[in-house]
């Protein structure tokens, strides 16, 4: 099966959404799609790779970029660590800095006791999505960044929600893991095997 | 092959645990709110870690501050297991 895709002219986050219908229209086979941009070729390359597809990128001579995605082949994800087992396929999302409702100050207590313990126990969730207030767990200011920092290290994903760092003003100040959208969550809430929504 | 060892300061409740991290806060102490480690006690309880070269500080600064306190442990990770010792 081979599908096309042409996405030139298409304004953030078409490209991606059409691509991502093709891939879900075929059982397997290939899906080429067509950018007239830097920015969405990153960010198809990003689908492709977070989908664990195979996947190249070529450059036409109208600086078209031509990303060839073969769905069916999952690619060997290469762990860099010697431990098996390190990762549970397992996506935890903070909604807010507290945990649990009741006391705001045990809520805070709480939510800092929950992500030291992540660091201390093994197997690892392999993605944390902070949104709405979780984003203050992330940020200048917070308490747990060096437990976060240390579970990145290791190798968790950490993603906070763009919308949610922008309404508190905190744009420019995520001092661990990265910035990611609504497209992106909904994605890893969906193709994790279990998610925690705290 | 011993590594890092660092204490914890055990209390008798909550709040306890929470006016300790205030006032060790206030003292600029490094300090940090964990769950108790289950070698000191299985139940739900917050305590107070802390590095091991902060341990005189420590104890002056809760004797002085007439904090109630459960206990201070050193804890070590030996092999992969965890030797706890109490310590005040």
């Amino acid at each position: 099966m081979k599908k096309e895709v042409d996405a030139r002219g298409k304004a953030c986050p078409k490209p991606v959404i059409m691509t991502k219908k093709a891939l879900d229209e075929i059982e397997s086979g290939v899906v080429i799609t067509i950018v007239d941009n830097e920015v969405a070729k990153e960010n198809v390359s990003k689908l492709a790779k977070s989908m664990n597809y195979n996947f190249k990128v070529e450059k036409t001579k109208d600086n078209d970029f031509v990303i060839h995605i073969t769905k069916g082949e999952v690619v060997e994800v290469e762990s860099n660590t010697c431990q098996p087992n390190i990762f549970k396929d397992m996506t935890v999302v903070f909604g807010s800095d507290k945990m649990g409702k009741g006391s705001d100050e045990l809520g805070k207590i709480l939510m800092k006791g929950f992500i030291y313990t992540l660091t201390e126990s093994i197997p690892y969730p392999s993605t944390l999505l902070f949104l709405n207030s979780g984003v203050k767990l992330t940020t200048e200011g917070s308490e747990v960044i060096d437990d976060l920092k240390k579970l990145e290290e290791q190798g968790v994903e950490i993603l906070s929600c763009g919308t949610c760092l922008d309404f508190y003003n905190l744009n420019g100040k995520l001092k661990v893991g990265e910035v990611t959208n609504m497209y992106t969550i909904v994605e890893k809430m969906k193709n994790a095997t279990n998610t925690i929504v705290l | 092959m011993i590594k890092k060892a660092f204490c914890v300061v055990t209390f008798n409740s909550t709040n306890h645990a929470i006016q300790g991290e205030k006032i060790l806060k206030d003292r600029n102490i490094e300090i940090k709110v964990i769950p108790t480690p289950r070698e000191i006690t299985a139940s739900c309880g917050l305590s107070i870690r802390f590095d091991k070269k902060f341990l005189e500080e420590v104890i002056s600064c809760i004797q002085s501050a007439a904090l109630n306190i459960k206990g201070i442990y050193e804890i070590m990770r030996e092999n992969g297991k965890r030797i706890v010792n109490k310590v005040y």
